[in-house]
Parts: C-alpha cells; structure tokens; sequence
C-alpha cells in the first residue's frame, strides 16, 4: 500500500515536471500545444458566463464522462464489459448519503470510504465473475448488481428502500460538499473528468495496461508470456471501482436525491456502457465524446418534447446503440482523432511533414 | 556454457491426465536436457499439444510430477511458470491482433521489466532476432502466416525464456518457408535456449532435434537419436506407414 | 394440511415454472443456433401480450387462446424481421457486439411500447377467469391449467421438431457447426433466420397464454428476462432440454420462495441459484460440456 502510494507520488511529480520542461514558448506555436489549451481555456473560463439552464448541462456531461471513463478502463481496454457499474456509483452515492445523514460526516470523507468500500467490492465481483468468460461474465456482473439494488431496496431501516434518500440543502458549505451555485459544481465535475482521463493515461501507458490490453485481446496467450491475468484485472476493476463511486457521490450531492431504482438500477449499468461504446471503447477521450454525445440529445428531446413523450429518450439511446453496434463498433473517437489529425496538419505552427 | 555437465532442464516423470472416458496422456515420461533440442513427434490426437497444455498450466494432471530447473512446476499458474523461464508457442498463432507487432512482443519483454521504455528496447532487439523488425509498426492481423509464427517466437524470446515449447511451427508453411523456420530455430537454440519442438513434418524435426521421443495415444513409444527413433519399427507403425511428409 | 399446502405450492412452481421452460426455450434456441443472447426476450413476450390484450379488446373479448391464431405467426414474422435486419448485421462480430445490439433493441422496445400504450397496467378478463379446479383443498386456476397444458405440448412439439424433422436436424446442424453444414448444403442464413422466428413464435405463444391471468405493460418483459437468464444459464447456454427442466425447477424454487420468504423473493432466489451456479458449474446443471 505505501509503496503504491509512493509510486503514484513519483509518477505524477514526474509527469508535472515534464509539463513544466516542455513548456517553452516555443512548443506555443505548435497546434498539437495550443489547441488543447485553448479548450482547457474554454473549459475554465466561459462556463461563468453561462445561464444555469447550460451550466446544469455541462455538469451532468461531465459527471457522466467521468463515469464513462471509469467503465472504460475495465469494459473498454481490458474488454470486460461488465453491466453492473451501478453497483459501485450506488455504493459510492450511499456511502456517502447515508454517512452524512445519520452521522453528519462531510460527504469528502464519504466520497474517499465509498471510494474503499466500492474497491472492497469489486474484489468480491471480480473473484465471482472474472473466471467467466463473454456472455456469461456480462450477466453475471447484471445479476451481481441486482442482487445488491435488492439488497439495498429491501434493508429499509438502513436505506428507506424505495423511499429513497434526500439530502437537505444547507446552504453554501464547502465542508459539507454544498454550494449555492452551479459553477462550483461544473469545475467539481470536470476535475473528476480531468482526474478519470488522467488516471486513464497514466494505466494505460504503463506495464499494467499494456497486459490488460493484451488479456482482452487473447487471455490465453498473454498467460502464456506471464501476465497474471486475474492480478490485473483485479486491480483495473478496482481503480474503475473507486472512480465510479466517486461519481456516484457526486451524483448525490449535486441531485440531492437518490435512490435504489435509479442509482444501482439496469439502466444506469447500460448508460454507463453506452458512453464509452458510443464515443469509442478502448479509447482515451471516447466516453467524454459518448457523454457529450447522449447528454446532448437527451436535453434536445426532453426539451423539445418534454412530457407528453416519455421514454423518447431512452429510445433514441437504444436506437443509437443499435446504430453504433452494427455500423461503427469502433466508436467514434477514431473517425474523429482523423478528423483532429487532419485539422491540426493545416494550422498555423503545425510540425506536420516537417524535419525538426 | 556455464555448467561443466549437461543437466536436465526439465524433467516429466509419469504424467497422466483423462478427459472423461479418455486417458489422453498415459505415464508420460520425458527430460529435455539443456540446450538441445527435443524433437517430440507423433500421430494426429497422440496427444502432444495436451501434453504442453499440462506442462505449462493450462490443465491439471491426475497424476505425475514436473520438475523444470530444479523446481516443482506443477500446480503452477502459466504465467508463474513463464516467469520462471518456461515459455510456450501455439499451434495455431495466437498474436493479439488489434496490436502492433512491437507491442505483441513488448507483452512479453513486460515480464521482466515494468518501465515501457525497457520494454520497447527488448521488443525491438528481439524483432531483430528473428527477422521482423521491419514489420514493428504493422497490425499483428495483417501478417502472413509465416510472419506470425516468427512473432509468436520473438513473443516468447522477450521473456528471456531457458526453454521453448514449440508447438507445430511448421503447420502451413511452404517449403522455403520451413527452411527458414528451422535455420531460425537452430539460431535460437545456438544462443542459449533449450527447445522441445512437437511436429509433424519429419524432415524438419529430423534436421532439428538432437535427440527425440515419441508419442502416440498418449503414451510415449521410444526416445533416443533421431537415426534410431525414425527407423523403430513401432514408430513406423504408430503412424501407420505415413512415414515421411513433404518437406 | 400441510401436506395440501406442499402440492398447492409445489403446483403452482410447476405451472409458473412451464411458462419459463417456455421462454427459456426459445431463448436457447436462439443462443444456440445464433450465438446471440437475446436480452429483448421479454420484449417478445410482452408484444406477444399486448397484441393478446388488443385483440380482445377490440373484438368484444376474443378468447386468447383464439388469439393464438393471429399472435403466433405475427411474433414468427417480427422474429424474421428482427434477424433479417438487426442480427444477421452482427453474426460475425464480437460478442459483446451482440449483447449490446440485443440491450439497445430491448430499450427500444420497452420504450416504444411506453410511447404508444402509455404505463398503464392492463389485463383482460374471459369466460373462465375466475373459474377453477378444486381437488380436495389444492386449487388450480382455470386459465393458468390451460397455460400449463398448452406449454407443455407446444414444448413436446418443439422437441419434436428439434429431434425428429430434417429441418430440426439441420437446425441443430447449424448449431454446432455452421461451416460444416453449410459445406452439406444447409442454407445457414435461413436457418437462423427461422430459428429466431419459431422463437419468437414461442415467445409470443407465451404471451397469449399467460394474459388471462397477468398484467401487461410496457416493462413487464424485463422481469421474465432476467429469469429467463437465470434457467437459461442454469440449464446450460443452447441446451434445450436443459432450459426446460431448469424452467420447472426455478417455478418450484419461486413458489417456494413466495409461500416460505415473501412474495418479491421471486427475482432473489433465481438470481442467488444463478450465481451460485456460475461459481460452481458454469456450463450449467444439465450440461455435458465445459466452457
């Protein structure tokens, strides 16, 4: 344990350094630098600017990018795609919930101990599950997650069941993980996104996502050259584990509501596929572009026609999926990595095609 | 070399394993000694590849011992046993296709060191041995046959292995083909890694092995010098006068 | 009495349990011959008894199992329909690929149904509803007997098809090997897409049979897919004979449950057997091979 921590400490100081050397004002000029920073700019400096109505908007895409990229690290690079996330953004959202309402501890404790608890569950799935293969692990992480919604449903003296839990709104206070506006929330939730692309890079450039990758790709072969398949998958469970409940906490400070059917549900599980097989699996920026995808066309359809049409969203989702799967299974990060390429090749300052 | 006498790298006494109603290994025996090659030949469904699937891990044995660099191997996971230097290729090739041929083999080179930079340094030196090195950046899917099968090797060369399991590396190759593979196989053994090589076509093994075993039914029928295993006229009959294949 | 209660019990799992081995069935049959696992299953049955519903409401009570007429070759076309244009897209593709393709149809169909129907229950009533057969103090309803027996022989016929027709053979053939047969002159193409059908049919069979005595509404699939998974794992993915006993037995293990446990139990025991049996014997409880 401390010499992971140790580890994590040295990697990500070693990465800042880098930032920090390769940042002269020369790389400035180069396409590949500015443009990233001009949509980090974008990203920190307009959303003051904007009404509530789009506010709530980014922090739901970004909410659900982070998500997405947490599924991402085990469904998309190591190909277990597993339909039971809901088990750990609901554990994640209740840990949290309920430790703030019965013992008044600030939900930053209870994002970090749901964070644990959700770890200490992904080893019980991933011991139940990882030793089956295809279809049969798929159900088997949906029936893990219904097992607990149940669970959870039915220990009403813990949880209210059905009822539900609310959280009252105390007015600003950071402590307690409240604030009156929605702009606070916003950089909250692109700071998990930032952290989930982050975390994303650093497994996926190093030993322990290469053998993942390669367990999804041929299981038995990467046995054969010394990849503890069970070891890594574990592990890419677990931090998935942890970053999904944080999202999960999150969700329930932002909603300040929550309960069984919509946090451990079936359809949160799919959603939470959804955007990384939209936006691409296996791919570093593929469940942001999945989220902003969805969330998009859910706040078009629930705005244009509102209630009297319930359920056109989730049948555009379906149907989108539908679409995906047959048509592009590779998502459309790809399509659109060209598509940057090609831009980036034509700016001023572009390296492209240039001796250095 | 090293070591003043030739000792047995790896040591199978006695290994069985039934599959429901079928004993498909029987009181297997075997040593390969290091650096040589063992060439294991034997009718189609003796049992060979079973018997590399028991040695590496991949199935358990009813009965038996494996003993690989003086250390009990059995009951060991496939990678625990990679790790301790016993490598294995498959009959048919199994590359991870979605990935370039250099991170194919940097799979492998990360069993033995976790810093990618390392990794990619073996990767490549190990594309060079084995003739592949202009191919690093191409998708593994894309390779013909014979490309593949020099992947699986440089795979498996990247865990800095003692001994190769060699499972069928001629299966579907032509003439030249084979030729290579064998001129390759020997350069590998000449730097140090002992082989068991398991294949059907007769030439090639005979040009191969230093000495041989040979399996049919899952039991082991004779072992000994090439000359004399191919002239036993047990061998002859196990293969039911197939005798030679083309070459 | 508790004797009378244990065959009362014991019945009513028998009775439920039939109309899983149905479902159950057809989505085995649908695994085995195509490889996909239909997660959209209850979708089937759920159109299967809204078309049921609207057939007698629209024609002044029409007896389901008259209904039977029209449901069963209308869900044998949506089968075809649904192979034709979304599962034969992705026959060759990954396995995950399926599994997503089915999800997606299935939120499609929920959703479409809540769209046109609304979310309101429904439920029809017959001549015979509230009739029933009393033997000393065990009771069996009239319309659930009716879909007992009709579950049973449209079982019967299925394995009929399955063992005895050219057409069940070259089904079967498929199955296990489609390169081969299509080697011996089997059109593999069509076969799935029939198989899928007859499905389907099933499927909807069900449906009509089981909405004398049942609500319909758009989510009413879900439930019966999710225990539909549980039998079909537990009697082996593709294993036909498997998904019919392991239907029984999880209508047995459900009866109990609601009469030992509570009344919701249902879904948690046929969840706890299926994890229990993925621990243990993946492959399933009838099944001869290994995955």
């Amino acid at each position: 344990m401390k010499e992971a921590s140790a580890f994590i400490i040295k990697s990500v100081s070693i990465d800042f350094a880098r930032l920090g050397k390769g940042f002269n004002l020369t790389s400035l000029t180069n396409p590949r630098i500015y443009f990233p920073l001009m949509a980090l700019a974008l990203l920190l400096l307009v959303p003051p600017f904007l009404s509530r109505y789009y506010l709530h908007i980014l922090v739901l895409i970004f909410l659900f990018a982070a998500a997405g990229e947490s599924w991402n690290i085990i469904g998309g690079y190591g190909g277990q795609f597993s339909l039971g996330h809901a088990a750990f953004f609901g554990l994640g959202a209740y840990t949290s919930t309920m430790l703030f309402h019965y013992f008044e501890i600030s939900p930053w404790l209870g994002m970090f101990l749901g964070a644990l608890l959700s770890i200490c569950l992904s080893w019980g799935i991933g011991w139940l599950c990882f030793r089956l293969q295809g279809p049969y692990f798929v159900i088997s992480t949906l029936a893990l997650c219904e097992v607990l919604r149940y669970l959870i449903l039915t220990q009403r003296w813990l949880t209210m069941g059905a009822t539900g839990l609310s959280i009252k709104f105390k007015g600003q206070n950071p402590w307690l993980f409240q604030f009156t506006d929605k702009l606070t929330y916003y950089y909250i939730a692109l700071g998990l996104t930032l952290i989930a692309v982050y975390v994303t890079y650093k497994i996926v450039s190093s030993r322990l996502g290469h053998s993942l990758v390669a367990l999804g790709q041929n299981q038995a072969a990467a046995e054969a050259v010394g990849v503890n398949s069970v070891k890594v998958k574990q592990i890419a469970l677990a931090v998935s584990a942890a970053l999904t409940a944080m999202c999960g906490t999150f969700y329930a400070q932002y909603i300040f509501f929550i309960d069984p059917d919509t946090v451990f549900g079936l359809s949160l599980s799919t959603e939470l596929a959804l955007f990384a097989i939209i936006g691409g699996v296996g791919t570093l920026w593929g469940p942001v572009i999945g989220a902003i995808v969805l969330r998009v066309l859910t706040e078009f359809t629930s705005a244009n026609f509102g209630e009297g049409l319930a359920g056109i969203q989730l049948v555009i989702y379906g149907g989108l999926l539908m679409a995906m799967v047959m048509i592009k299974p590779e998502g459309l990060a790809p399509m659109l990595g060209r598509f940057y390429n090609r831009i980036v090749a034509v700016m001023p300052g572009s390296t492209h095609g240039k001796a250095n | 070399m090293g070591r003043p006498t030739s000792m047995n790298l790896l040591e199978v006494k006695n290994l069985s394993k039934r599959f429901g109603g079928l004993q498909a290994i029987n009181e297997f025996s075997f040593n390969a000694e290091e650096g040589k090659i063992l060439g294991l030949i034997g009718p189609n469904g003796a049992g060979k590849t079973t018997l590399f699937n028991l040695i590496t891990g991949v199935y358990r044995p009813e009965s038996g011992n494996v003993m690989f660099d003086g250390q009990d191997i059995l009951g060991m996971k496939p990678h625990q046993i990679c790790r301790f230097g016993l490598c294995r290729t498959f009959q048919v090739a199994q590359p991870f296709s979605n990935m370039t041929v250099l991170k194919n083999v940097m799979t492998g080179a990360y069993c033995r060191t976790s810093d990618p930079a390392e990794a990619e340094e073996k990767a490549t030196a190990c594309l060079q041995r084995v003739g592949l090195a202009a191919q690093a950046g191409v998708t593994a899917r894309e390779l013909t046959t014979i490309d593949q099968r020099r992947l699986e090797f440089a795979r498996a060369l990247a865990t800095d292995p003692k001994l190769i399991l060699l499972d069928e590396s001629m299966a579907g190759l032509n003439h030249a083909e084979c030729e290579i593979t064998i001129a390759l196989i020997k350069k590998i053994n000449e730097q140090g890694v002992t082989i068991v090589v398991v294949e059907h076509n007769m030439k090639a093994i005979l040009s191969l092995s230093h000495y041989m075993a040979v399996i049919a039914q899952g039991s082991k029928i004779t072992e000994g010098l090439p000359q004399e295993v191919v002239n036993d006229s047990r061998v002859v009959e196990a293969y039911l006068g197939k005798g030679f294949t083309k070459c | 009495m508790q004797v009378q209660i244990a065959i009362q019990v014991i019945i009513s799992g028998i009775m439920l349990g039939a109309i899983y081995s149905l479902l159950a069935m057809g989505l085995t049959l649908i695994f085995g011959v195509v490889q996909i696992v239909n997660f959209a299953h209850g979708e089937f049955l759920m159109i299967g008894m809204f078309i049921t519903f609207w057939l007698w409401s629209l024609l002044s009570g029409l007896d389901p199992l008259f209904s039977l007429v029209v449901v069963t070759p209308s869900l044998f076309l949506f089968g075809v329909i649904v192979y034709r244009f979304f599962f034969a897209r992705v026959i060759n593709k990954s396995d995950e690929a399926k599994i997503f393709l089915t999800v997606g149809l299935s939120m499609v169909l929920q959703n479409l149904a809540l769209l046109v129907f609304k979310a309101d229950y429904r439920t029809l009533k017959t001549a015979y509803s509230d009739l029933f057969f009393r033997v000393g103090e065990v009771t069996i309803g009239y319309p659930k007997l009716l879909a007992f027996v009709s579950a049973v022989l449209i079982a019967a016929g299925l394995a009929y098809l399955l063992i005895k027709t050219d057409f069940g053979k070259a089904m079967r053939a498929a199955a296990q090997d489609p390169q081969v047969a299509q080697l011996m002159g089997i059109n593999t193409d069509r076969i799935y897409m029939l198989a899928v059908g007859l499905a389907s049919a099933i499927t909807g069979a069900a449906g009509a049979m089981i909405m004398p005595y049942f609500y319909v509404f758009p989510m009413v699939g879900a439930h019966f897919t999710t225990t539909c998974f549980c039998v079909v794992i537990m009697g082996g993915l593709g294993n036909v004979k498997g998904a019919f006993w392991c239907g029984l037995i999880l209508g047995l293990a459900e009866s109990m449950g609601s009469y030992f446990i509570s009344n919701d139990s249902g879904l948690m025991i046929s969840f706890i057997l299926l994890v229990l049996v993925l621990m243990f014997r993946p492959q399933g409880l009838l099944s001869k091979g290994r995955i």
